[in-house]
């Protein structure tokens, strides 16, 4: 059994057979008070329509928009948007999750409050676990509010250079040659630390490059020989690449918790077949 | 259970008397939140529980409340306390952990069958004794026949400068150790005090000693003896000025150990020098313009800032003489406390690695501190230290 | 039970750790029975002082070979039991693991050892510009191995996160023995992110050995504003408003009368005495958005009846926070003994729920003082009591329940940071069903499958599942 959110990473981490059933998680706002900064969602909800809900009340969460992703979907692969510098990563949007168990129970992990610390933390290890170990139904975020302004700047200069100017870009990536930097916050702000980046090469334009296929953590690009392009995602540990590339393997006894946490959460292996968080 | 005869310890009576006579009030005080954890100078360079407040009240309960044995483990948490008492400012709940360590000494003290320290001590008490064996030991000394730098031991002088009294506005209490062994620091305090405008007292040779050393050791008695009899030579209403910062602490305190009214009314009168002079401030002679380069850094004794809670007065005294910078070790102990760093070698002088490596941060040629044991403790490992008001002294343009 | 030098343990004990890191006098393995909750009479086997990775795995592999539970421990502050020895297991201490052993100023990563003091690191990073994010109250002396273990957290996480949000990497020695590094310093591995389950989980799932913690660059701007209210009510509104109204600040915390009262005894921060509630609100960041948060913030308050002071130098500053942290101190003013209590609630219900709380504790005619992380809903009511008084710990623990139940009615959770432990384990099942609670525990299982590591705390055992335990209940000989 799989859950099918809008296919638009459908095939990371491996591909369920044919025989698989797809069910569709339950999609719409189920809650949502600006004050209190947490939206409910149900998991099938496109991201676009969360994102449109929040921008009302001038917020936002911190998940990446892409056209016809779901919640769920987005939560499941886990992959960080291009922000993930500034803004914190992905995993930690997720205060609560109701999931299907693989005996078909409904089980609740995590919490509707901004902190919380009741018990061991499920909902960190059911983000990025592509519907392994459950099938998620239904979701508390944590949101943000948008800040007033934003600028994208690109130029020859030295990420790590920049990084150490600026004092909290929300992203800086870097190909090899050209490092491109988005600033957000007050406008004062963003306009005095674009300044700084024009003084260290950079100058404004529209926006980030297109991302390269693969996701690769910078372990990667220093083993083997590159092949095709690359961007590094600075300071989060994540590039991406256009070939495929060998990475690293993980040790024997972190392969071992994951097999042992699969064969915990669903020993007869039917949530998500041919899926491994792994190989994501 | 071998250890105990060779700690002196009469089993027998020991069984006869489980609890440490602890107010019980006091030892349930503590609520074991660990606040207290890093201002122990013991648990700072052994990161041991048993050397740390907590674990030292949590032992406390063992054999008060709960029956256990004295044995080795128990001696060697209480007996490994410099009891500087920088644990009582740190704890939100006000433990009062000084007095709980002074009761337990006194206790254990009572069933040590043989303890040098009792008969040590009481030298203390007899200025002749103690200026007749200082004077032997300053000669030895010069000798090289005792090995000074590993007891710990100052250089002692030889002839001592007399001090003469010069008014009746203040008391100087002038000490045991401290007169037969560092006089010319009361000269130099005598001398800033006077530049005040005051009329200097002093007690007669009866009211030698404040009793500290064998308040700690747990000699009760003996220090009561002590007190009464400094009580009575610092008789009349004048403040009492201290300028050790130990001997301050007890005086303080004798309204609460001997919890009579005249002992109350005399606590009161007692201050430390440096808090008489920060009120005269406007009194005191201007500097001369020599020691402005000098940068000084201030030890606090843990019995000015932990117990009497009056460090700030030096500061405020030193500033308008020399340059300070502070050191930035929250005023953890030096590891000296009055006898210990004779008793616990290594441990003291581990702490006082700790408080040298800040010294060097700080950057100060002279290091200014209010006590005679931590100034003789810091000496030992070559540090410059000197009684604060000698260096306020030796700024002083007397003349201008 | 004794430990004797032929017993089989203590032989293999001693096999991997020099004899005077391997304890087993009575006092010592009755200090060790405690951490800073209230709970007495938990009672630590063989109590070990390992140096390095390797000397934690031969502690674990000779606690295995006998059959013997592990608990680790750090420097024992946690308020909820997590490191309370039950059942004489052997006691891993990590106090002496204590260095920093890398900084990474470019990359903003430092590799610790787990018995490094959280205030220790931030003053060592002082230097470069940087510091560790998360502060809790007990900075000074509680270990980041013991953050990780509870995923602490501090007056600072509003904005930032909890101790979670901070640890990139860490090593742990699995109850197998094996060491294994969770997640990467890079920040980013592929799989499943066994770092985030492993973070607060109260040493039941190993032993952590090293962290790789993130580093934050000190703001460039600061603003600190002291904003004084006339009732309780006017006070959480406006934390609420700040929220609402889009601005995120570093801090927001809150103190009611009785402890804003005993504070100016204690430390005379300058607080209004005569106001309901004080809220300190601390925005930081670029210098444009600090003065326009702060001044937001400040007509918040004024709009709400609130009146305003701002700090205008550090000084000033460093004196109001002095006046935050010196809360505990103050306490013991009033009574000798406290109960701090941790839940939970949405920020919207801060208001409703205060005032259950003193009615909670007016019914159980008890004491209570307020001071809390306001701006995440994080409450920490500390009922105020005298143990010697008869009785009065039914009270206190009746009001205790009362109040854990008021939170979760609210849609709250039992604790924010200080952990589950021995503490609210039988209250698990008011917040969670019996799947959520086999879900947790599969997880327990996977990393720990005989569950060797710290038995006994988080999860309800089987039987106590089912029923709803009152505070009171907990296991025989260790309530205090
Ligand atoms: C006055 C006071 C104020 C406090 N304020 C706060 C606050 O503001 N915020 C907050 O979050 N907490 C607070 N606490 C609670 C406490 O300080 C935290 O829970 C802290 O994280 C505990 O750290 P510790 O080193 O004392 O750990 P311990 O108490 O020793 O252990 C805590 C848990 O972690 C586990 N553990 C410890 N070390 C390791 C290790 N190396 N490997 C695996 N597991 C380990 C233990 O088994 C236990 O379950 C406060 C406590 C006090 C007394
Ligand atoms: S700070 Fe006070 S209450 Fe806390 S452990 Fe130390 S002595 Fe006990
Ligand atoms: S008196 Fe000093 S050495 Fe003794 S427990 Fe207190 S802080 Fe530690």
């Amino acid at each position: 059994m799989a859950v099918v959110g809008g296919r638009t990473q459908w095939e990371i981490g491996g591909q369920c057979p044919e025989e698989t059933r797809l069910v569709r998680a339950p999609a719409g706002v189920r809650g949502f008070d600006p004050a209190d900064m947490t939206i409910r969602v149900g998991a099938g909800t496109p991201v676009e329509e969360l994102d449109a809900a929040l921008a009302e009340a001038g917020q936002r969460a911190n998940l990446p928009v892409s056209p016809g992703a779901t919640v769920g979907g987005v939560l499941a692969v886990g992959r960080d948007d291009l922000h993930a510098l500034g803004r914190g990563r992905l995993r930690d949007a997720l205060l609560e999750v109701v999931y299907v168990g693989d005996d078909g129970r409904l089980v609740t992990a995590g919490g509707p409050t901004v902190k919380n610390v009741s018990g061991f933390d499920l909902c960190r290890l059911l983000a990025g676990s592509l519907g392994t170990l459950g099938l998620l139904g239904e979701v508390i975020l944590r949101t943000w509010p948008r800040p007033a302004a934003q600028q994208w700047l690109a130029g020859p200069c030295d990420p790590v250079e920049l990084r150490r100017s600026m004092y909290w870009p929300s992203s800086i990536l870097w190909d090899g040659e050209i490092t491109w930097v988005h600033l957000e916050g007050h406008e004062s702000d963003v306009k005095s630390e674009a300044e700084l980046a024009r003084s260290l090469g950079c100058e404004p334009t529209d926006g980030p490059p297109p991302l390269p296929a693969y996701r690769v953590p910078t372990g990667a690009l220093e083993a083997g020989q590159p092949t095709g392009s690359y961007l590094v995602q600075i300071g989060t540990g994540m590039a991406y690449v256009s070939e495929p590339r060998p990475i690293p393997g993980p040790g024997p006894a972190v392969v071992t918790l994951h097999q042992r946490l699969k064969s915990e959460f669903d020993p007869r292996g039917r949530l998500n077949p041919g899926r491994d968080p792994l190989a994501a | 259970m071998t250890a105990k005869k060779s700690l002196g310890i009469d089993t027998e009576e020991m069984a006869s008397r489980p609890a440490l006579g602890i107010d019980t009030e006091e030892l349930a005080s503590c609520v074991s939140c660990g606040l207290c954890l890093p201002h122990c100078p013991t648990f700072r360079v052994t990161g041991e529980e048993w050397a740390s407040p907590r674990g030292r009240i949590s032992a406390m309960r063992q054999v008060q409340d709960h029956g256990m044995a004295v044995d080795e483990s128990f001696l060697a948490s209480m007996d490994s306390c410099v009891q500087c008492r920088g644990c009582e400012p740190a704890c939100p709940s006000g433990v009062p952990f000084g007095s709980m360590m002074e009761a337990t000494q006194a206790e254990l003290a009572r069933r040590r069958r043989v303890d040098w320290r009792r008969w040590g001590f009481r030298v203390l008490g007899h200025r002749w004794l103690l200026s007749l064996l200082s004077r032997s030991l300053a000669v030895v000394q010069r000798l090289r026949l005792v090995p000074s730098k590993r007891l710990g031991l100052p250089k002692i002088p030889l002839v001592q400068e007399r001090l003469r009294a010069t008014g009746n506005d203040v008391w100087l209490f002038t000490g045991c150790v401290m007169d037969a062994w560092q006089r010319s620091t009361h000269a130099s305090v005598k001398r800033v005090v006077e530049s005040a405008g005051a009329g200097v007292a002093l007690p007669s040779p009866g009211a030698a000693c404040c009793g500290a050393l064998s308040l700690h050791a747990g000699l009760e008695d003996h220090a009561h003896a002590l007190a009464a009899r400094t009580m009575k030579a610092l008789e009349g209403s004048a403040p009492i000025l201290v300028d050790s910062a130990g001997c301050g602490a007890v005086l303080k305190e004798y309204g609460k150990h001997l919890g009579t009214p005249e002992a109350v009314a005399f606590s009161e009168r007692v201050m430390d020098v440096h808090e008489w002079l920060a009120a005269q401030a406007d009194q005191l002679p201007s500097v001369g313009e020599r020691r402005r380069d000098v940068i000084v850094a201030v030890h606090d004794p843990c019995h000015l800032r932990h117990v009497q809670r009056a460090h700030q007065p030096v500061a405020d005294v030193l500033s308008s003489y020399v340059t300070m910078v502070t050191l930035d070790d929250e005023g953890l102990c030096c590891g000296a406390g009055g006898a210990y760093a004779a008793m616990q070698p290594e441990l003291a002088a581990s702490i006082r690695d700790r408080k040298l490596e800040a010294i060097n941060r700080s950057g100060a040629d002279i290091v200014a501190s209010a006590n005679p044991g931590c100034t003789i403790h810091l000496a030992n490992a070559g540090v410059d230290v000197r009684h604060p008001l000698e260096i306020v002294d030796e700024a002083i343009d007397y003349d201008g | 039970m004794k430990f004797r030098k032929a017993d089989p343990l203590m032989r293999d004990l001693r096999r991997v750790l020099p004899s005077d890191r391997v304890r087993v006098a009575p006092l010592e393995r009755s200090i060790m029975g405690r951490d800073a909750s209230i709970f007495e009479g938990g009672r630590a086997g063989p109590v070990c002082f390992p140096i390095s990775t390797e000397e934690v795995q031969g502690c674990v592999d000779a606690a295995r070979r006998h059959g013997r539970a592990v608990v680790p421990r750090g420097a024992g502050t946690g308020l909820a039991g997590g490191a309370v020895p039950l059942e004489e297991p052997v006691v891993v201490v990590a106090t002496k693991m204590n260095r920093l052993l890398s900084v990474d100023a470019d990359q903003r990563v430092a590799w610790v050892q787990p018995g490094m003091i959280n205030l220790d690191l931030s003053r060592a990073l002082a230097p470069y510009g940087l510091h560790y994010a998360p502060d809790p109250s007990s900075q000074q002396v509680c270990s980041l191995g013991g953050n990780v273990g509870t995923n602490a957290g501090g007056p600072h996480c509003l904005a930032l996160g909890v101790t979670s949000a901070h640890v990139l990497a860490a090593e742990v020695v699995l109850m197998s023995g094996e060491s294994v590094v969770l997640g990467d310093a890079d920040g980013w591995t592929p799989g499943l992110d066994l770092r985030g389950a492993y973070v607060g989980s109260e040493g039941m799932l190993g032993i952590t050995t090293a962290i790789a913690v993130r580093l934050t660059r000190n703001p460039p701007a600061v603003e600190t504003l002291l904003l004084a209210f006339d009732s309780v009510d006017a006070a959480a509104q406006t934390v609420s408003a700040v929220i609402a109204d889009g601005i995120v600040p570093a801090a927001i915390e809150m103190m009611d009368k009785n402890i804003i009262w005993a504070v100016e005894n204690f430390v005379g921060a300058g607080f209004p005495t005569d106001a309901a509630a004080v809220v300190i609100v601390e925005v930081d960041g670029l210098p444009g958005g600090v003065a326009a948060e702060a001044d937001r913030v400040a007509e918040l308050a004024v709009e709400r009846g609130g009146s305003v002071r701002r700090a205008t130098d550090d000084e000033e500053r460093a004196l109001i926070w002095k006046g935050r942290k010196s809360a505990f101190g103050a306490i013991a003013q009033i009574k000798p003994n406290y109960y701090l209590h941790d839940t939970v609630v949405p920020r919207t219900r801060l208001a409703e729920v205060m005032n259950q709380v003193y009615e909670i504790v007016d019914e159980h005619d008890l004491q209570v003082m307020n001071v809390f992380h306001a701006g995440d809903g994080n409450l920490h009511p500390l009922l105020l009591y005298d143990a010697r008084e008869p009785g009065i710990m039914e009270r206190v623990h009746a009001a205790g329940s009362a109040i854990i139940e008021a939170s979760l009615a609210v849609g709250g959770v039992l604790s924010g940071e200080h952990g589950i432990g021995i503490e609210k384990r039988d209250f698990m099942p008011l917040m969670f069903s019996e799947a959520d609670l086999d879900a947790q525990a599969r997880l327990r299982r996977a990393f720990d499958p005989e569950e060797m590591a710290n038995p006994g705390k988080v999860l309800p055992t089987g039987a106590s599942c089912a029923e709803v335990n009152a505070l009171g209940k907990v296991p025989e000989g260790v309530w205090g």
